[in-house]
């Protein structure tokens, strides 16, 4: 019978977050910097790019899924833990805007993800993220019970358009 | 006019025009190298996305708090680099439509990474033609650290490019 898997937790299936707008629009400079740090000089990703196919100059394929960083305003979590030597630097950003599942004291793992791609984002748009909880079940492990937690994130232009679909799969245990 | 048969590439490694008559089971895609990956590289990624996970930068902090065996190479970063490789093998009217992959293995830093993929089967859709392929990352030892699966879709040979904004197929 299932030991983690409640009624409460079956409850957060379907659960969605607002819609969270990134900080900044796809900027130039910022396209620049991601396309040389992931070292793909595609030409399309330059501004006066001709890609007739783009309407424009793009950004690299995954950026939107990267744009939802820490808005003016909010703490500044290095400052925070500066003294805390146990501080990992790991920074959320905006995060996806989903409430927590009450599951403490249970590890998270990283089990994968699957992205669908749709459009690429043009340099000087906005872009919008909204999840959800699209599935969780459990299974059974050597060592034991283990939930899979899976989170669903489309990331759109302010016209609407669907650029990505993003389907991460958490494993806690 | 058709341009596969000598496929020629733009800018790095991108052909015109990529076909799905032309695509087989069992084909090769890339490798696409990436390294020597040093602490550098791993920083301007960081600063490029604004996320400071020690692990990637702080030896001592990596080693000595988190017992890892060395700093590690983004997860984040690789999986760009299997979305590059296939943007660039569809070709400028084929599309990366589906990406699947997880963190089996860790890279650590100064590694080079050989980013590969395999045909596995093809379909038709009725607009375009869906190339299934198998995909890994790979260090120089051999390691498979990333294993995935991506779906790809080409433009038939007498067939108008894949629609853009891409529509998935029905059904």
């Amino acid at each position: 019978m299932s030991t983690l898997l409640t009624d409460e937790i079956r409850g957060y299936i379907g659960l969605r977050s607002e819609a969270i707008t990134a900080c900044d629009g796809v900027e130039p400079g910022a396209v620049r910097r991601y396309a040389q740090a992931i070292m793909d000089d595609d030409p399309d990703y330059a501004p006066g790019a001709g890609n007739a196919r783009h309407r424009g100059p793009v950004a690299p394929p995954l950026y939107p899924s990267f744009m939802f960083r820490r808005p003016f305003g909010e703490p500044d979590p290095l400052t925070e833990h500066a003294r805390d030597p146990d501080f990992d630097g790991l920074s959320l950003g905006a995060g996806d805007g989903l409430p927590e599942l009450p599951l403490p004291g249970l590890a998270m793992l990283n089990a994968g993800s699957e992205v669908e791609f749709f459009r690429y984002a043009r340099h000087g748009e906005t872009v919008i993220q909204r999840s959800h909880y699209a599935d969780i079940y459990e299974r059974v492990s050597k060592s034991g019970p283990m939930l899979l937690v899976v989170t669903e994130t489309e990331y759109r232009a302010a016209d609407g358009d669907l650029l990505l679909r993003v389907r991460k799969t958490a494993i806690r245990r | 006019m058709n341009l596969a048969a000598s496929a020629p590439f733009e800018g790095t490694a991108r052909p015109l025009r990529r076909v799905f008559e032309d695509i087989a089971v069992g084909d090769e895609i890339g490798p696409l190298f990436k390294g020597p990956l040093t602490t550098a590289h791993l920083m301007r990624w960081s600063a490029a996305m604004e996320n400071w996970h020690k692990i990637h930068y702080d030896l001592p902090f990596a080693t000595g708090h988190d017992k890892l065996p060395g700093l590690l190479i983004n997860g984040s970063l690789k999986q760009q680099f299997l979305a590059q490789l296939l943007k660039d093998w569809a070709g400028r009217e084929g599309w990366l439509w589906k990406l699947r992959f997880q963190f089996r293995a860790m890279n650590l830093v100064g590694e080079t990474l050989s980013v590969w993929g395999k045909v596995t089967a093809l379909r038709e859709a009725a607009e375009y033609g869906l190339v299934d392929l198998d995909l890994g990352i790979r260090n120089e030892a051999g390691l498979e650290s990333t294993p995935g699966a991506a779906i790809v879709a080409l433009p038939f040979r007498d067939g108008p490019a894949v629609p853009y904004p891409f529509m998935a197929p029905t059904g």
